[in-house]
């Protein structure tokens, strides 16, 4: 199976261990970009290291992809990925990290795409994102893109010493 | 080393599995409460189950009781994703027919008193599955569990089928640990058989 693709002016390709560490940090090094998840900016070489690691593991094992979305232009603009996949369930979580770089359009012939290939391809019923709820812009998102909300959980996470509540949005395949 | 503790609540029990116990489990995955629930074919099988009840409670991954009233087996409690970092675990109970509620609610109970002193856990989650018994959200409310969010289609029923799922969460006013050192604040640090005290028992002393 092939998991790249081009999707409208955009490549989706997994990463490469060897050359994609720069690209990686400088898009993941932004806190704005994963402050939704939530995750630390990746600052240092040993992050970098620590994520290829378990992008590699996790997509040998068949548990998550990692997609590395370029432009036009060869830039970085996104990381896409879908995690947790349960192949008995048929379902899997799907989390964004994006540059001011792409917007919304862009952002729909991306999300389509992938939503075309985990619905198609590999079969899966339902994918689904968990994001702190309070980031309006992704929000705004999720519901331009057709995502459902489905509820809000309590306290999944501890980051910076604050108990972070996840909100849960949903799309199914048709 | 018993990882999985005897509980004792009004009316009955909870105990963990021992290979002793296949006959018991035979009869109860033969009734499956989930919706699309398979059955197993062979005995043999639920052997696997109790040697992976152990190996789950001594990693803190899940944990299994077998719940009996009056001395007779109806049903089991199941602890499963686990966060023991994240002081959060998801829990069911999974009962024969002849299974009440009452009993059901208080083996529920018994376990969950146990994990929050044992182990601080402080975020239980409970799945209520559509096409499961109504009574169980009754007793879920009963319990203080608030409904959080409905999962569209994420549990799957037969080959083409789906279900939703009511995800319940109960949170305690059990305090959290501070992070620090061995002493500091009079932390606990993974000496998790000492006990927290809350902030009020401190302003008492």
């Amino acid at each position: 199976m092939n998991w790249n693709f081009i999707a409208g002016d955009y490549l989706l390709r997994l990463p490469v261990a060897d050359s994609d560490r720069t690209i990686l940090q400088t898009l993941l090094q932004v806190p704005e970009v994963s402050a939704h998840i939530p995750r630390l900016p990746m600052y240092f070489e040993a992050q970098v290291d620590d994520e290829f690691r378990q992008m590699v593991q996790r997509f040998d094992a068949r548990e998550a992809a990692f997609w590395m979305v370029e432009n036009s232009e060869d830039k970085l603009v996104a990381r896409i990925s879908i995690q947790h996949i349960n192949w008995l369930q048929r379902s899997a979580y799907i989390q964004w990290e994006l540059s001011d770089e792409i917007d919304l359009d862009g952002l729909s012939v991306v999300v389509s795409a992938i939503k075309d290939f985990c619905f198609k391809n590999l079969g899966l019923h339902r994918l689904e994102m968990r994001l702190r709820p309070d980031f309006q812009r992704h929000i705004q998102l999720l519901e331009a893109l057709g995502f459902e909300y489905e509820g809000c959980l309590p306290e999944q996470l501890e980051f910076q010493n604050e108990n972070i509540d996840l909100a849960v949005w949903s799309v199914l395949a048709k | 080393m018993k990882f999985t503790p005897e509980l004792e609540f009004e009316g009955g029990k909870v105990r963990p599995l021992t290979l002793d116990d296949l006959d018991h489990l035979w009869n109860i995955y033969q009734q499956p409460e989930l919706p699309g629930q398979s059955k197993p074919k062979e005995k043999e099988q639920l052997a696997r189950l109790v040697d992976y009840s152990i190996k789950m409670a001594a990693t803190q991954r899940g944990m299994m009781w077998l719940l009996e009233v009056d001395g007779q087996v109806l049903g089991m409690v199941n602890v499963y994703d686990w966060q023991a970092s994240l002081l959060r675990l998801t829990m069911r109970v999974d009962g024969l027919p002849e299974l009440s509620i009452k009993h059901r609610q208080a083996a529920l109970s018994a376990c969950m008193d146990f994990l929050a002193k044992k182990y601080h856990t402080r975020n239980f989650a409970y799945q209520w599955i559509d096409g499961q018994k109504e009574e169980i959200r009754t007793m879920l409310t009963n319990l203080g569990f608030e409904l959080r969010a409905t999962l569209r289609d994420a549990w799957r029923v037969g080959n083409s089928g789906f279900a939703n799922i009511e995800q319940y969460h109960l949170l305690n006013n059990q305090e959290k640990p501070k992070a620090g050192r061995l002493g500091e604040f009079d932390n606990p640090a993974q000496n998790i058989n000492k006990d927290v005290p809350t902030e009020t028992q401190k302003e008492t002393k």
